[in-house]
């Protein structure tokens, strides 16, 4: 069964790979992954979403984390500090996952936007896909998998 | 519409992806790896919670060794051989200060444009000008094969990578590094060696005799050097009276000669440059003090010491406290992160402290150059040509800048104007200090203590000194330049006749073993009474004006047996010696005097004062702002007339030149009220008159200031302290508080808001076996630990927290080992 068929999965997928990333210092994987979404899945108006998404929660989930194990307090009120912004220490938690977003939510749509070029025969047909089964699958894939 | 969505999305993304992963220079950092959840900035959180039992494995480590970690951060480092102390002081540091450490080194070794921009361009031309890089390269290189310090130098460098290895594998180097979108590059033995030079420099390279100069071209030679005499005006408090071995020729009687107006504009230039240089790299006066009681003086019977280095108070700050054990190195004290030895603290048998001797160490030298001969200049009878060194300086978000540094045989050419101006530097003479610390470290006794110091030059400190078997001395180490004649305390010709050939004999040096008295002292004081044979600088250049030793001097005049306590008392003392002098004056100057309710408030004020600087006293305030007034009703109009240009006051903080006229004031107020200083301010006749003119208009600015009701003039209202983020970040600051103190007292708060002060107070008293200290900050520079900052209420309240051994450390609450394995 193709993951196309299961948008949460990919989502996760992504997330997944984005987080293992950020460990590895690949703080730039949520671009690639939501290129890789906005190529594949048909509709924009998920694709950058879903890649918005990905980075949202690939960079919001270890701030969680850390927050739960450390306490972010000293750390944001410290950066506020550093970025000129004493006080202000909600912002370094916005713009990092601000980041996260924009890195994904670009990536996809520039996927998207690629995606679109291609010739019309090549392009998914996702759009008559039955409305009570949404499916993320291209249509000569659906067409396979019967 | 496709290919303009298509082009949208990726502008979009360019600009996303430029700003992730380059940012805007030093303006923004590459948002990506600075905001990594993981990695990035946030990382300090994960850092300060890194610091519980646990074992670590350093490469390079010959056999296992253990930290033991208070709940306060104050590491005892334990080892089986000197090279894994060495090692594991290295890691140590690394661990808690690697951003720091490698600010200092940069500064040095003007690299800091490198990270910050063209910002700093300015101070790394000028370091790679003065040479601390190339001085250091020299020392390294002189360093015998043999020296144990060569060694030290290695292992805590490798224990320094090891940190940088480990951080960087775990990608947890200090979040200013991800910050500033850079990594360090290895520690070498190099980069300790510039980090004690950047110390060198702050504490004793002096632009004095620019001054002298510049102010001899507008007051005139004879004013100047009434005003500015070699020896000082006023009641001094040397720790060494002498009497002194003879020396056949005499020390000089300062005389200023005229200075030309091509020459003055070529200084003006020169002085103008280096007074936009970044504050700490122009030494303009020091404020340590030290002291000891010999055990026959003392309650416990034992000798006590306390000494209290005044530094610019930075979080993190300079020091890093500490114990280090091995079978040949025990020390316990305080470090400076970047260098692998205790500078300040006690072995089993002795203990330690210093303060900056400031006698002059700065000569400034015009060279003779000739169109005929270029690219050389006349010495010694004949042309030689100028040394070239050529540097690239990196400057982030800009071309690399070029840098040629002239030298001549005085040292480095620094300003080249109109005229050129070469600048011999104590600082620049190769000086083993680390190796001389190592065996201060070792010494069990005064002369073991006496014979390390032998070898250390630079800067001059005043190494006080303890024992446990109830011995106190004090040596001025260091190297005191002799010129063959002329006038040092202006920039002088360099032909030749006028080279710094030697220094004072090390036995002739200011020193003492156990005088009568039982005590000794210093505090940035001349060391030695006028009789002493030899020139050691002026009072301007750059001795302090002697008030906080005077204090400490008839502190320690008590017929008492003193106390750990009394040691305390008196590092945290805020009585103004010079208040003490000169209210009484003034008081009686005012006999008679017209006054309205609010200075006849102030009058009752200062009459019931006890001469000290507490937070809450309007009298404090009155006398303060009291002496600015009186000193600018003496100078402003000299100033006025004569056109000077050198700020004489700096905005109320203070300097050597002010420091200097307020010695003067001082002499004539008390001795010579009439002195002709006074008469060119309107009706005035005397010394009376002028106090009077200033009351009154203390009054006036205190009311402006501070509103009508003087009762609500507390000190701590004009004067406040911040302890300074290193990195110049505001919000990482401590304060500004109200806070007590002034330029004079024991208890050092110079300037407003003051930024200087105490930097560590350390009292011994070995009759009792106690050791305690404190420094106002933080084992670590993550500002989201909790050892930021965690000592600064201690610090501020004048409180103190023992110096344990690593045994007794182990046993404490909180306390945490680090098992090291290689």
């Amino acid at each position: 069964m193709s993951l196309l068929r299961r948008p949460p999965l990919l989502i996760a997928l992504g997330v997944v790979v984005s987080v293992a990333a950020l460990y590895l210092g690949a703080w730039w994987m949520p671009f690639p992954v939501g290129l890789w979404l906005g190529l594949l899945v048909p509709r924009a108006r998920f694709s950058i979403p879903a890649g918005a998404a990905v980075g949202l929660v690939a960079w919001t989930a270890p701030l969680v984390g850390e927050q739960v194990q450390y306490g972010l307090g000293p750390a944001a009120t410290s950066i506020a500090a550093i970025m000129g912004l004493t006080g202000a220490a909600d912002l370094p938690v916005a713009l990092t996952i601000l980041v996260g977003t924009l890195l994904g939510a670009s990536g996809a749509w520039l996927g998207s936007a690629g995606r679109a070029l291609a010739p019309r025969g090549a392009k998914p047909d996702v759009g008559r896909s039955r409305a009570s089964e949404p499916s993320l699958e291209p249509a000569s894939e659906k067409a396979a998998l019967r | 519409m496709r290919f303009v969505n298509l082009g949208a999305a990726a502008l979009a993304s360019i600009a996303i992806l430029f700003l992730t992963f380059v940012g805007l220079g030093s303006s923004l950092p590459a948002l990506g790896p600075a905001f990594n959840p993981v990695t990035g900035a946030w990382s300090m959180a994960a850092d300060a919670s890194s610091y519980g039992s646990q074992t670590l494995h350093l490469a390079g480590l010959q056999q296992p060794a253990h930290v033991v970690l208070e709940s306060s951060g104050t590491a005892h480092i334990v080892a089986s051989t000197d090279h894994d102390l060495f090692l594991a002081t290295g890691y140590v540091h690394a661990k808690f200060r690697l951003f720091q450490m490698d600010l200092l080194r940069r500064q040095g070794e003007g690299r800091l444009s490198e990270v910050v921009g063209k910002a700093a361009l300015d101070s790394d031309r000028f370091e790679l000008q003065l040479g601390l890089l190339r001085t250091a390269q020299r020392e390294w290189a002189e360093l015998p094969a043999s020296d144990q310090s060569r060694a030290a130098l290695e292992a805590y460098a490798q224990g320094v990578n090891d940190r940088i290895d480990e951080a960087e594998s775990r990608h947890q180097l200090p979040a200013m590094f991800t910050l500033l979108g850079y990594q360090p590059r290895p520690w070498t033995p190099i980069d300790s060696l510039i980090v004690k030079g950047d110390m060198t420099q702050t504490l004793n390279f002096t632009d004095t005799p620019l001054v002298m100069a510049l102010l001899s071209k507008t007051l005139g030679p004879d004013l100047t050097s009434e005003w500015f005499p070699v020896l000082p005006p006023n009641q001094q408090s040397p720790y060494d009276p002498g009497p002194y071995q003879p020396r056949s020729a005499p020390a000089p009687v300062q005389t200023m000669r005229a200075v030309n107006a091509a020459e003055a504009s070529a200084i003006a230039d020169l002085y103008g440059r280096l007074g936009a240089l970044p504050a700490g790299l122009i030494a303009t006066g020091g404020a340590s003090n030290n002291w000891a009681v010999a055990g026959s003086r003392s309650a416990s019977g034992g000798a006590l010491l306390a000494g209290d280095p005044h530094l610019h108070l930075t979080l993190p700050a300079i020091w890093f406290q500490l114990s280090m054990d091995s079978p040949g190195y025990h020390a316990s004290g305080v470090s400076i992160p970047g260098t692998p030895i205790v500078l300040i603290g006690h072995n089993q048998h002795i203990a330690w402290s210093l303060t900056d001797a400031q006698d002059q160490q700065t000569f400034f030298y015009e060279e003779k150059e000739d169109s005929a001969h270029p690219g050389q200049y006349f010495w010694n009878g004949g042309w030689k040509k100028y040394g070239t060194v050529a540097y690239d300086i990196p400057v982030l978000g800009g071309p690399t800048d070029h840098l040629s540094v002239k030298t001549s045989v005085h040292g480095p050419v620094i300003g080249e104007r109109g005229l050129t101006t070469s600048v011999w530097w104590a600082g620049n003479m190769p000086s083993q200090d680390l190796g001389v610390l190592l065996r201060i470290g070792q010494a069990g006794d005064f002369a073991g203590f006496r014979a390390a110091l032998r070898d250390w030059h630079s800067p001059t400190h005043n190494f006080v000194y303890s024992d446990d078997k109830g011995n106190i001395g004090l040596i001025s180490a260091g190297y005191y330049p002799q010129v063959a004649q002329g006038t040092p305390w202006l920039p002088m010709p360099g032909t030749g006749e006028y080279d710094v050939t030697g220094t004072i004999p090390y036995d002739q040096i200011p020193q003492v073993y156990n005088p009568p008295n039982g005590v000794v002292w210093s505090a940035n004081q001349r060391q030695v009474a006028n009789d002493y044979p030899y020139y050691i600088g002026t009072s301007s250049n750059f001795f302090d004006p002697g008030y906080r030793a005077n204090e400490i001097s008839r502190y320690l005049a008590q017929d008492k047996k003193f106390t750990a306590a009394d040691m305390v008392a008196m590092q945290n003392d805020t009585r103004d010696y010079l208040a003490s002098e000169i209210v009484p004056v003034l008081l009686q100057s005012l006999t008679g005097e017209t006054l309205n309710a609010t200075e006849k408030a102030a009058q009752a004020g200062l009459a019931s004062w006890d001469y000290r600087m507490e937070v809450d006293s309007p009298a404090a305030s009155v006398w303060w702002v009291f002496w600015q007034e009186y000193l600018s009703a003496t100078f402003d109009p000299w100033w006025k007339s004569h056109n000077v240009k050198i700020d004489r006051a700096d905005g109320g903080n203070s300097n050597p030149l002010n420091d200097a006229l307020g010695q003067d004031l001082e002499a004539w107020t008390l001795r010579n009220p009439t002195n002709p200083a006074f008469t060119l301010i309107g009706s005035a006749q005397n010394a009376y008159d002028v106090m009077r003119q200033a009351f009154h208009s203390t009054i006036t600015s205190l009311q402006s200031r501070l509103g009508a009701d003087s009762s609500r003039w507390g000190w701590g209202r004009l004067h406040q302290r911040t302890i300074e983020n290193l990195a110049q970040v505001s919000g990482l600051d401590y304060g500004p508080h109200p806070d007590r103190g002034d330029a004079y007292t024991p208890l050092a708060a110079p300037d407003f808001p003051s930024t200087h002060g105490p930097s560590w107070r350390m009292v011994v008293d070995w009759g009792a076996g106690t050791f305690q200290g404190v420094y106002p900050g933080g084992q670590s520079e993550n500002p989201a630990s909790s050892w930021y900052a965690d000592r600064v209420a201690t610090w501020w309240g004048g409180r103190y927290a023992p110096m344990l051994a690593a045994e007794a450390a182990a046993s404490t609450a909180g306390a945490v080992t680090w098992s090291l394995e290689s």
